[in-house]
Formats: structure tokens, C-alpha cells, sequence
């Protein structure tokens, strides 16, 4: 096969046991991965190079797709698809769900990420300088920035900032209960095999899931709904084995790294002893030099004054 | 696990112990001579929902609607001391006031129910605004006349650029901005079959009793096959799928009194 007939992905690298830190371009991956798709995935970083300004980027056959609709209708023409069951009225829900969780969701990532100021700073622009290259690095950050910035003031035009925040958070979460009642004890949402819900599902979790911030107000609303973890996790743990593994692995490493770190004094015990001794000894020289400690030379000189009167006496007689 | 101060306050169950304050008030703007299609078609939705609900209220049409409501969009209902906007949060209002239609659906279908409103909410209200501000043929000799026929001379040119500014805006953030009308027409197309997968031949989309879903259907559905627009491709869009016509066609004659609308003498046509 040569590199035009592949499928050639650019994607934002992963991070945090995640194969991907971006929504579409998880799609994609989870897309590819539940319909035996094999991509030639490049994690470039950099955005430049799409005609969009964002990834991912899907070059196949000297085409170039940008939008996810676009990349799902190619790879289903090319019969990979993960939706081989599904009824109509199945395809026509996973429509809807799409709809909400564009609608709820996504504006949510999108302010957690770029709008929170704590998180942005924090978190968000530091990884994102340190993954794009050089001169990249002072523009793409500072314009998805403005471009959520902008998200909001559009979606909520007549709302004041902190009004907004709160409605865009009460959607999310409110979806984010829909959802886990939605799927209930199954492991995916139709069946026994993931499809194309499942894919739209755990693209939007995952980075919710995953990744730290400090403010992280949705992230421990998803926790409280366990299947919706067990879902996520289990998605990563079976499909994308390599990421989670490898971030779990470095996690314990920096685990014990800073445990040993945080024994910063390596023989205390020691130090301890050899401090006491040290401070014990400096006290009784002083003690003894001013003369309050003298018990024992003070029989001594007795005892020689005693002889030196015997020998007095001696003298004398 | 929710966390009480991220509720609207009409979620909250404010006052949900006091009597019902009769009568409610819907505001909207005139419907012979300014309203457009997106707004018609909410207009609509909320109506028939009170309607579902057997509630009494009286349409008070404002050429300001648009500015009085708190969301800054139409309708909203004045309801005692509650100004509520939007059919989402009107639905929600009295759901708190204990008049729900969808109470005695399983939670699975309440979930689907929720899915599918989002679904008609987005690309029917969006491609809805999409052909009424983008699109420059009907902008120019649709929308520009109506929206601003209740202005005076300077203003009405200002506000309509503000406006189409405002769902300019909106629409490219929302990835319209690289859609071609045909795009818009296909995500409409895609829509609609998801809607007439989900009815197939039952009388309502969920359980045997009209709730929200079929009220908001019906609005976009009714108002795209009535409104007249520089060209029919919308409606005979819509026109192609029939389960949803007789949905529409069901509704308007079982709340509506017969022929109010005129829905038959249209389809006929």
C-alpha cells in the first residue's frame, strides 16, 4: 500500500491515557478502532498545514477531509463501519444524541478549556505551548481562546458572563445524567458491541474523565455516575490498551518518584542521633568550662590536697 | 448529585406550591405581518403546548417581543410573577407546576424524548434561521421587509443588520459558515427522516398521548409547509415525507379548532 492509498490522520497527541486530547479527533480514532479501520495516525501537532485551522486532518487519495461527517461518510464508503446491526429507528436516535450532545456538551469542554481562567492558565495553554512548535505556539492557543471566548458570546447574546457559565454547565450536566440513565447497566449503548453512539459518547467523556484541571466541576458530576466511568474506561482499557497503559505506567513511576523525593532527608534517624549527641556534648564542654559541672575533679583535688598536707606534714616533721 | 445553584430559576421548583397563577400571557410578535419563520415556528410550538396541557391563555402580540423577553428571544409566557422564555424552559416551568405529559413514559424513552427535541431544537431552528438570515435572496426580499416593518425609517435598516449580525454569528459558530444552502437542505432532509423513523406509523412520537416533542414537531413542521419563501424547496422538503404531514395534519385538527390555520386548503394546493 502506498502512503496515498492509506488513511492518513493528523491528530492533537495525547495525553493524560488518552489517545488523543481533542473530541474529533478521538471520534475518529474510536471510529477506526470499532470498525477494524487500521489509520496511519500522525500526531503533528500542528494545525497549519489543515485548511481549517484545526485538526484532525484525514488525507486519503490526495483528498483532504476535515469535518468528522465527512470522515465517517468516506469510511463508509469504504464499508468500515462499527454500525453492522443497527436498526433505523437506532440510526435515527444516534441522530439525535448527536445533535445533543453537540448542543450541551461540547460548549461545555469547549468553556472549561479555554473560558476558565484557572484552568486555562493552569493547565490548558501550558500544554498546549508546549506541544505545537515554535512559532505556532504563540498563536493557536491565543486563538481558540478568543474563538470560545466568542462561542459564548454568541450562543448567549443577551446573558452577562457568570449567567452563561451557569447555563452552559447545568446543560452539560443535565445531559450528563441523560446519558448515564440512557445507558443504565449495558456495557454500550445498543448491544454487545460498540457503534456509532458509543463512539459520539465517549468522545465527548473521555477529555471531561481525564484530564486534570483544578476547576473541575463537570468532572466530578461524571464521576458520580459510575456507569458512565466504567463505560469510558472500559473503552480505553480494550481499545486503546497502548495509551492507557503507558499513563498508568508513568503515573506510578511519577508516583514513586515523588514519594522518594519526598523523603528528602535519606538517614534521619541517624542525623538525629548524631545531632543529639553532638548538641549533648557541646552543652556539657560549656557546662564544664563555666565550673558547673565538676563533681568528680573536685574529689580529685580533695584527695590532692589532702596528700599535698600529708606531705606538708612530712615536710615539717 | 445535582448541584442546586447551576438550576435556572424556573427549574427550581420556585413557588411550585402556589396556586396556579391564571391566566398565562403569551407575548409574541404580529403574526400576519412581522413574525418569521423560526420565530413562528416556536410561537407555534408553545401554543400548541399549552394546549396539550389544557391551559387557558391569551396571545398578546408586541412588535417588541423580541426585546422584552429575558432571552431575547420569542415567545416567552408572562405566567403571575414568572416571565419565562424559550419552549425549553417553558416546558420545564410547568413541568414544576405539576402539568407534565411525558410523566408516564418509561425513563429510557424520557432520555430519547429529551434527544429528539435537542434534534428539531438544532437543525430545524438553525436551518430555519439559516435560510431566513443567510441565505441573501430571502434575506433581501423576505426578512429585511418583515423584521423591519414595525421600525421607523433609520432604525429599521440598524436593527436588521444588528439582528443578522447576531444570527451570523450564532449560525458560524455553530459550523454553518463553510454550509452551502444545499448543505442546510440535507441536514433538514436527514432530519426529517430521523423524525418519520421515530413516529413510523403511530399517532404520537412517544406513548399514546401528545407531549412536548409533538408540540415542538408540529410548530417547525406546520410553519415550514405554510410560510411562503422566495423558493419552496424547504417545504416540499418536508411535504416528502407523509408520516409527518399526517402528524401535523392530526395535531392542528385535534387542538386546533378545524381549519383555524387553513393547513388543509395549503397542502391541498
Amino acid at each position: 500500500m502506498s502512503s496515498n492509498e492509506s488513511f492518513q490522520l493528523e491528530i492533537w497527541k495525547g495525553d493524560w491515557g488518552l489517545p488523543s486530547v481533542e473530541v474529533d479527533c478521538l471520534k475518529i480514532l474510536a471510529y477506526a478502532k470499532f470498525s477494524n479501520l487500521s489509520l496511519h495516525v500522525k500526531t503533528t501537532n500542528n494545525p497549519f498545514k489543515s485548511p481549517t485551522g484545526q485538526l484532525p486532518v484525514l488525507r486519503y487519495q490526495n483528498e483532504v477531509y476535515t469535518s468528522v461527517d465527512q470522515i465517517f461518510d468516506l469510511f463508509q464508503q469504504h464499508k468500515f463501519t462499527p454500525d453492522i446491526d443497527i436498526t433505523r429507528l437506532q440510526s435515527a436516535e444516534i441522530d439525535a444524541f448527536k445533535t445533543m450532545l453537540d448542543e450541551c456538551v461540547r460548549p461545555a469542554i469547549q468553556y472549561l478549556w479555554w473560558v476558565d481562567v484557572q484552568n486555562l492558565n493552569q493547565v490548558i495553554r501550558p500544554w498546549y505551548c508546549k506541544v505545537l512548535s515554535f512559532p505556532f505556539n504563540f498563536y493557536y492557543p491565543g486563538k481558540y481562546e478568543k474563538q470560545a471566548k466568542f462561542m459564548v458570546e454568541a450562543l448567549h447574546p443577551t446573558k452577562e458572563e457568570k449567567d452563561a457559565e451557569v447555563s452552559i454547565y447545568s446543560k452539560a450536566q443535565k445531559c450528563i445524567t441523560l446519558l448515564s440513565t440512557r445507558l443504565g447497566e449495558s456495557n454500550y449503548f445498543f448491544g454487545s458491541n460498540p457503534t456509532t453512539f458509543d463512539v459520539l459518547v465517549f468522545s465527548h467523556l473521555a477529555p471531561i474523565l481525564k484530564v486534570p484541571l483544578p476547576n473541575c466541576s463537570l468532572q466530578n458530576h461524571l464521576k458520580a455516575c459510575s456507569n458512565l466511568v466504567k463505560f469510558t474506561n472500559g473503552i480505553l482499557q480494550k481499545y486503546f490498551e497502548d495509551d492507557y497503559q503507558e499513563y498508568e505506567k508513568s503515573k506510578s513511576e511519577k508516583e514513586m518518584k515523588t514519594k522518594v523525593q519526598k523523603d528528602d532527608f535519606p538517614n534521619k534517624r541517624r542525623n538525629q542521633i548524631l545531632a543529639g549527641i553532638f548538641a549533648g556534648t557541646a552543652m556539657l564542654g560549656y557546662a564544664w568550662s563555666m565550673g558547673i559541672v565538676q563533681a568528680p575533679e573536685d574529689d580529685h583535688r580533695q584527695m590532692e590536697y589532702m596528700y599535698a598536707d600529708d606531705a606538708e606534714e612530712d615536710d615539717d616533721e | 448529585m445535582q448541584n442546586s445553584t447551576l438550576l435556572e430559576p424556573w427549574d427550581a421548583g420556585l413557588g411550585a406550591q402556589e396556586p396556579w397563577p391564571q391566566p398565562i400571557h403569551l407575548y409574541q410578535p404580529y403574526e400576519v405581518e412581522q413574525i418569521l419563520l423560526p420565530d413562528n415556528a416556536n410561537c407555534l410550538a408553545v401554543q400548541a403546548y399549552l394546549k396539550m396541557c389544557n391551559l387557558d391563555f391569551t396571545i398578546e402580540p408586541r412588535w417588541n417581543a423580541e426585546f422584552m423577553s429575558p432571552s431575547g428571544r420569542v415567545p416567552f409566557i408572562k405566567c403571575g410573577a414568572f416571565v419565562v422564555p424559550d419552549f425549553d424552559n417553558i416546558v420545564s416551568f410547568l413541568n414544576s407546576k405539576g402539568t407534565n405529559l411525558s410523566e408516564s413514559l418509561s425513563s429510557e424513552d424520557k432520555v430519547n424524548l429529551r434527544a429528539f427535541l435537542s434534534l428539531v431544537n438544532n437543525v430545524l431552528y438553525n436551518s430555519e434561521l439559516y435560510v431566513t438570515w443567510y441565505h441573501m435572496d430571502t434575506y433581501k426580499t423576505i426578512t429585511k421587509e418583515r423584521h423591519g416593518s414595525v421600525y421607523p425609517w433609520p432604525l429599521n435598516h440598524m436593527l436588521n443588520w444588528q439582528k443578522r449580525n447576531q444570527v451570523t454569528k450564532r449560525l458560524n459558530i455553530l459550523g454553518y459558515k463553510n454550509k452551502k444552502l444545499d448543505d442546510v437542505f440535507e441536514d433538514v432532509k436527514k432530519c426529517c427522516e430521523s423524525l418519520s423513523e421515530r413516529l413510523e406509523d403511530k399517532p404520537y412520537f412517544f406513548g399514546n398521548k401528545p407531549n412536548e416533542l409533538d408540540a415542538l414537531v408540529f410548530g417547525h413542521i406546520f410553519s415550514i409547509i405554510t410560510t411562503p419563501l422566495t423558493n419552496n424547496v424547504l417545504g416540499s422538503i418536508v411535504r416528502s415525507y407523509p408520516t409527518l404531514i399526517r402528524h401535523c395534519r392530526d395535531i392542528e385538527n385535534s387542538i386546533f379548532s378545524p381549519h383555524a390555520i387553513g393547513i388543509n386548503s395549503i397542502m391541498n394546493s
